[in-house]
């Protein structure tokens, strides 16, 4: 059965989805916050989730860019008339489709059906919600870095630096990709601030930065997140 | 005549950097000005010192400061003051120096030598300061010099005053900008969120492929109907606290017995929430008070309800007794309590508490029962201990 996530503080909107969702045939579990729905979303791997934005702990924007980290799961964001730049966000950060408030019960069939066709004709790859490298684990759902037990703490910067090795484990990304990919494009020249916070990150990452495990310099190319042979 | 003695240059430094030191460190200009001039009389001979600054809107000359320290204190406003000569340093922002006109008078008094040195802080005249001396001795270039330095440190004090006065009012001016803010996203959430689900029950109960149960159908339908009161009384409480506010809410004064009041808003407090756990003590015989029967069981419907809110599940307990020339209301709860940082804003308009965002409410609800008491020229207060609850206790005077 598909099963969907749907996401509000308000038990009233959870209701209204929860009904009208199951009358056509879909699983329904709830959630109150984007704390609640990472862990939904890692443990109990829904089809669909449905996510509300103004919500306390953790907001629907940042709930739904953890998830993008290890799973495209389709995401519908839930928006109030007026908040178009969070719409953008959540559209920028990779949901699929939005849905203002109010909405009519017919609007909120006829897109999740949209939205659920969509993703069927592509492949799902829900990752694990940990990755593992070497000593070093991530778990993309609290944005938590650790290095054997103990936690390892990254500024926002080298967070997202770290995920895009992560990302892209075995494969060597330039210094341009890496400057844009996080910086934005008007930083494609600035090298020397990708130096330091490589430096930096080899500084709480690596047993011995200077002979890193985790990110290697492969000169004259870029970095890589070396491949971890199994053993 | 910046020395007396050679050996004294050290002195001189000493004083120099007391002077500065002065201007830094102290939080009123006026506290720094004697400080200064009191420092300055060590190093400086003066008998009267002025400042003068342009002041807005139309760049009038005033004297903010004035100290007469020397000869002839006893002549009071009938000495010189150098006010024109402050006018002619400020249009020509440079220091003027003017000597009596003739020195062959044996007053005095009548023998101002004037020193007048602009207040210039960057390409901007603030005003003039005004050193006098009476029957000289004339300013050397070192007293120039002197007073020059002067006058730049009481510059700078004067602008720092100012921007930090300004800054204030910025940040008083943005503070209610925010609240203004806060009220309109509070305001509009508040309003979006009722709309939105009469808006997603209805079209769930108008859908053309689905059927609803009876009793679903009647579950939705009470949910829109609560949506719709909820609406309602926002609305009231925007248009009551705007009444409030520009004084239009007119009170129908009558003899009320607050006993009975308070029991008819408990009845339809139990009629809402029928699981409500309430009691009412009543003490002695109540007095009727004069007092707006509608807008006093607002009140009470509003403290009750701010406690089914706030405290869920609590028992509510209200006590109702008189003394000599006073009622007495008294509104306890159970619950999780209000910390003591909140408290003293709990019945100022717009203010929620940011521990409980998600309990609806548009912060107005107290500001319009303190407004409504104290039309009756009573009084509401609130405390509250955390875990333990909150009491409110409302004053009504006994009508005379």
């Amino acid at each position: 059965m598909t099963r969907i996530l749907a996401v509000d503080d308000e038990p009233l909107y959870q209701h209204l989805l929860k009904v009208n969702l199951e009358k056509e045939g879909y699983e329904v579990i709830t959630a109150n916050n984007g704390e609640e729905a990472l862990d939904i979303v890692s443990n109990r791997h829904p089809d669909l989730v449905i996510m509300d934005i103004m919500m306390p702990k953790l907001d629907g924007i940042t709930a739904s860019e953890r998830i993008r980290q290890f799973s495209n799961i389709p995401i519908i964001i839930l928006t109030a008339r007026g908040e178009e730049q969070d719409r953008v966000r959540g559209l920028n950060i990779g949901a699929d489709d939005y849905m203002v408030k109010p909405f009519s019960a017919t609007e909120l069939i006829a897109r999740v059906r949209a939205v659920l066709r969509r993703a069927s004709n592509s492949d799902q790859a829900t990752q694990n919600r940990y990755f593992t490298h070497g000593n070093l684990k991530i778990d993309f759902a609290r944005a938590e870095v650790w290095k054997e037990t103990k936690p390892v703490f990254l500024s926002a910067t080298e967070y997202r630096l770290l995920i895009q090795f992560a990302h892209h484990v075995g494969q060597v990304l330039t210094a341009e990709e890496l400057l844009m990919a996080i910086w934005g494009p008007q930083y494609r020249e600035d090298k020397e601030i990708l130096w330091v916070s490589i430096a930096r990150l080899r500084q709480k990452l690596e047993d011995n930065p200077h002979s890193p495990q985790h990110i290697v310099t492969r000169a004259g190319l870029g970095y890589l997140m070396p491949p971890i042979e199994k053993e | 005549m910046v020395t007396t003695n050679n050996h004294s240059n050290e002195a001189d430094i000493q004083h120099l950097y007391d002077i500065s030191q002065s201007v830094t460190q102290n939080a009123s200009w006026k506290t720094a000005l004697d400080e200064i001039v009191n420092l300055t009389r060590s190093i400086f001979i003066f008998d009267n010192l002025v400042v003068y600054l342009l002041t807005p809107p139309h760049n009038s000359l005033e004297v903010v400061y004035a100290r007469a320290a020397g000869r002839g204190r006893s002549a009071e406003a009938d000495m010189a003051w150098g006010e024109n000569i402050a006018t002619n340093v400020i249009q020509s922002r440079k220091p003027i120096l003017q000597d009596p006109p003739e020195i062959s008078s044996r007053d005095r008094l009548e023998q101002p030598f004037v020193l007048g040195l602009p207040l210039n802080i960057g390409d901007e005249c603030l005003g003039a300061i005004i050193l006098i001396r009476f029957g000289g001795p004339v300013y050397s270039q070192d007293d120039i010099k002197l007073a020059g330095f002067i006058s730049q440190q009481i510059a700078l004090l004067i602008e720092h005053q100012d921007l930090r006065e300004q800054f204030h009012q910025l940040e008083e001016q943005q503070q209610q900008y925010r609240l203004q803010d806060d009220f309109v996203s509070t305001i509009t959430h508040e309003l979006r969120n009722p709309l939105g689900f009469i808006k997603g029950y209805t079209t769930t109960l108008l859908r053309s492929d689905a059927q609803w149960d009876q009793t679903t159908q009647l579950e939705f339908l009470a949910i829109i109907d609560q949506e719709t009161d909820r609406l309602q009384e926002l609305i009231d409480n925007l248009l009551d606290s705007a009444r409030l506010q520009s004084g239009e809410m007119r009170m129908q004064f009558q003899l009320v017995r607050l006993d009975s009041v308070l029991n008819d808003v408990i009845l339809r407090a139990r009629l809402h929430h029928p699981e409500l756990n309430i009691h009412l003590n009543i003490e002695g015989s109540i007095e009727a008070v004069k007092g707006d029967p509608r807008r006093l069981a607002q009140v009470f419907e509003n403290v009750i309800n701010n406690s089914i809110k706030y405290a869920i599940g609590s028992e509510i307990v209200i006590t109702i007794k008189s003394d000599d020339s006073n009622v007495l209301l008294i509104f306890q709860d159970f619950g999780p309590g209000i910390p003591k940082d909140y408290l003293p804003f709990i019945f100022n308009r717009f203010f929620r508490s940011p521990d409980a965002p998600n309990i609806h409410g548009s912060g107005l609800g107290l500001y319009i029962c303190k407004q409504i008491i104290l039309a009756h020229s009573g009084q509401i207060k609130a405390s509250s201990e955390i875990g333990k609850g909150t009491t409110l206790s409302i004053h009504l005077p006994l009508s005379a």
